[in-house]
């Protein structure tokens, strides 16, 4: 598998406070909060600036109560529940994130979809791994910073996870909670010390969900990056999308 | 009583040694020791013969108790007083009708078998946590101007096109390889396909419920394991459900295939994609959930129309005047809801109306001798209170329940509730 891209070097950062970047983030948002699509729905742009939309299948994994349904509720601007229910079967939430790339300056809206799965029902009903699993380009493999086992879980995990994917997959981990710093089992020390082992980028999220886009901006575009970095890869070595391969 | 007032709190105990499994609702729990208390005298009847099933308290609090399958006990605590609605017998029935539901929650996520034959208390416990979101929204009854979990009947919104969205939801359902298909707009079924109303109307209700607990948390698509508590108590289905636009979602109940992306990615383009336009008027429609087309006289304040054969009701709080004199719209679902009851557990006491409940141990006794006393079925009853006039009439196929604002005179409310009977039924086919 290819060396990870490195933050910044593939997508810009920060485009949501560019003003080049406004008419796209505007598409997103509906009075100054986010915009929920349904299925029939995307972000329409006037028909001179024609943008192409990406899809993606993202996985989020982690136990019971380490905060997978709350943050796909975060990257798409809604509040996240104080209590915790279970989630006792597959929701999946679509984000959409326009994107500009730093070579070309092409833009592109991705459609990333978040496939959520309470870990019960994992455990009861057979069928709901393979189901998440068809087709998926990433996974996000989730701990709490309030939990260390969930922590000391996550090289078991992503070993599964390798071993079946064979580097066909984009892996990224998100550490959440990390507001209740009061109550941290995880050391930051040890944050590092995991990332140089794994060479996995480790994304910070928690508090209060803001309208808006500072807070999700740092891990879709992390993941933006991984992603598209990954499908150029491939691409790549099958001889297809030439602007991007030059991009290497 | 040891609640707060007008709290409802729910006990989940093992029938066979009062083991507590869990408790939901009202801020403030009971002690441990009123629980086993409740638990012990419903024992104390069984060992007399006696199954207990309700009580008052001298402050009006209510407690009702419920066995389910020999194996589990459900009890429901309300603290009565201010905040407690209606009269104690309504809120009897409120409490019963409560207990019933939860159970069916329960059914709907872990299965009769799991509940029916406890094996490992530790583990139920554990599982049961997965019932605690359709718990609690049962409890809270949150959406305002749903009325199926206590009517047993859908909450039906009526779409000004229907054949379109029928034929669309027949074709989904069909080549997701299932029978079982249904659009629900704002919480309440647009459109259906004939074997989804071969489900029990408490199914039906059920369904309705998750759905919109689902959609409110506003996720893009699901694949939910649903056990049927009637029809497939202990084989689970898959329901899929698919947001096509905010508040309109599209479900089926299949088996093993297709997978979730197959469906959502070979299908729901396919089938609504052309449809959106007619999706959005039925949106429009709202919480009228009548269409504007039909004509509703200016002085209903409020209405719900229950076809009896079908088990399907329509239910709308009509407020013309924005600043329309109270009650006001939330007291107005309340009120239709009492007034449903109290018609119901009285005059309309029917084999589907609540007071009769057709499993074991239901509420029975007093509301039917109550309607013994007469020699005959009632057709209308109305009553007049310092809020409102109501008016309910019976006919084979329907029930009708209407609300009026105080200044319309009573001997009005007759002819209007006819009338409104004709039209609606008229304009809509319901
Ligand atoms: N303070 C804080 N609480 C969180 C955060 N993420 C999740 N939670 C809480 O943790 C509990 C479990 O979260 P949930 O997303 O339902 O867990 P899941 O079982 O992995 O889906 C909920 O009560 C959330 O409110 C966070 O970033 N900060
Ligand atoms: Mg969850």
């Amino acid at each position: 598998m290819s060396q990870n891209p490195a933050t910044g070097s593939v997508v810009v950062s920060d485009w949501h406070r560019c003003k080049d970047g406004k008419e796209y983030f505007n598409k997103i948002l509906h009075r100054k909060k986010r915009k929920i699509f349904g299925l029939l729905e995307s972000p329409v742009m006037p028909p001179h600036v024609a943008v192409d939309t990406v899809h993606y299948k993202i996985f989020l994994t982690g136990k019971s109560g380490v905060g997978k349904t709350a943050l796909a509720a975060r990257l798409t601007g809604r509040n996240i529940p104080n209590v915790h229910y279970e989630t006792t079967g597959v929701e999946t939430t679509v984000v959409f994130w326009p994107v500009k790339l730093r070579d070309s300056g092409r833009v592109l809206f991705l459609r990333l979809q978040l496939w959520d799965c309470g870990e019960n029902a994992l455990r009861r009903f057979d069928h709901l791994l393979p189901s998440c699993k068809e087709q998926v380009d990433a996974v996000l493999f989730l701990f709490s910073f309030t939990d260390r086992t969930s922590f000391d879980d996550l090289p078991n995990q992503i070993s599964k996870w390798t071993e079946e994917s064979a580097g066909r997959l984009v892996k990224l981990v998100v550490g959440t909670k990390f507001d209740l710093f009061m109550h941290c089992d995880v050391a930051q020390r040890d944050v590092r010390d995991f990332q140089e082992t794994w060479r996995l980028p480790v994304l910070r999220v928690g508090g209060e969900v803001s309208n808006g886009l500072d807070d999700v901006s740092p891990l879709l575009n992390c993941l933006a990056e991984q992603l598209w970095h990954h499908d150029c890869v491939t691409a790549g070595s099958v001889g297809l999308q030439q602007e991007t391969v030059t991009l290497l | 009583m040891m609640l707060q007032d007008g709290s409802t709190q729910l006990l989940c105990l093992t029938a066979s040694s009062g083991v507590p499994l869990f408790t939901r609702g009202a801020s403030k729990q009971l002690p441990f020791s009123v629980i086993g208390s409740l638990n012990g005298v419903h024992m104390f009847g069984g060992g007399q013969g006696v199954v207990l099933s309700g009580c008052e308290t001298e402050g009006g609090g209510k407690v009702v108790w419920r066995v389910f399958q020999d194996s589990v006990m459900l009890i429901a605590v309300n603290g009565g007083g201010q905040g407690g609605v209606g009269c104690s017998r309504e809120e009897e029935v409120r409490l019963q009708r409560l207990l019933e539901n939860v159970w069916n929650c329960m059914v709907l996520v872990l299965g009769q078998d799991e509940l029916a034959n406890i094996r490992n208390v530790e583990r139920l416990k554990r599982d049961l946590r997965s019932c605690f979101g359709l718990i609690d929204q049962m409890l809270e009854e949150r959406q305002e101007g749903v009325l199926g979990s206590l009517t047993h009947c859908a909450d039906l919104l009526l779409p000004p096109n229907p054949t379109l969205l029928q034929e669309a939801v027949d074709g989904f359902a069909e080549a997701a390889d299932s029978e079982f298909g249904c659009l629900i707009i704002h919480g309440r079924i647009a459109a259906a396909t004939e074997k989804w109303w071969r489900l029990a109307p408490q199914e039906v209700v059920l369904l309705s419920a998750l759905i919109r607990s689902l959609s409110d948390s506003a996720s893009a698509s699901c694949d939910y394991p649903v056990f049927l508590p009637h029809g497939s108590p202990t084989v689970a289905h898959r329901l899929l459900r698919f947001q096509l636009l905010p508040g309109a979602d599209v479900c089926v109940l299949c088996g093993p295939s297709p997978s979730l992306h197959t469906a959502e990615t070979g299908l729901v383009g396919r089938f609504w994609a052309p449809l959106v336009e007619t999706l959005r008027d039925c949106l429009a429609v709202g919480e009228r959930c009548v269409p504007q087309a039909v004509n509703l006289r200016p002085d209903v304040l409020a209405l719900l129309l229950i076809n009896r054969e079908t088990r399907r009701s329509v239910s709308s709080v009509l407020h013309p005047l924005a600043d329309a004199p109270p009650p006001s719209k939330a007291r107005c679902w309340e009120l239709l809801k009492l007034f449903y009851i109290f018609s119901t557990t009285r005059y309309f006491t029917q084999e589907e109306s609540v007071c009769v409940s057709t499993e074991e141990s239901g509420p029975r006794g007093r509301a039917n001798d109550f309607a013994r006393g007469f020699s005959h079925q009632p057709l209308q009853c109305y009553l007049v209170t310092e809020e409102c006039k109501s008016y309910a009439l019976q006919t084979p196929q329907h029930q009708l329940f209407l609300l009026f604002p105080p200044s319309v005179p009573t001997f009005v409310l007759r002819t209007a509730a006819t009338q409104t009977l004709s039209d609606v039924v008229a304009a809509t086919g319901l």
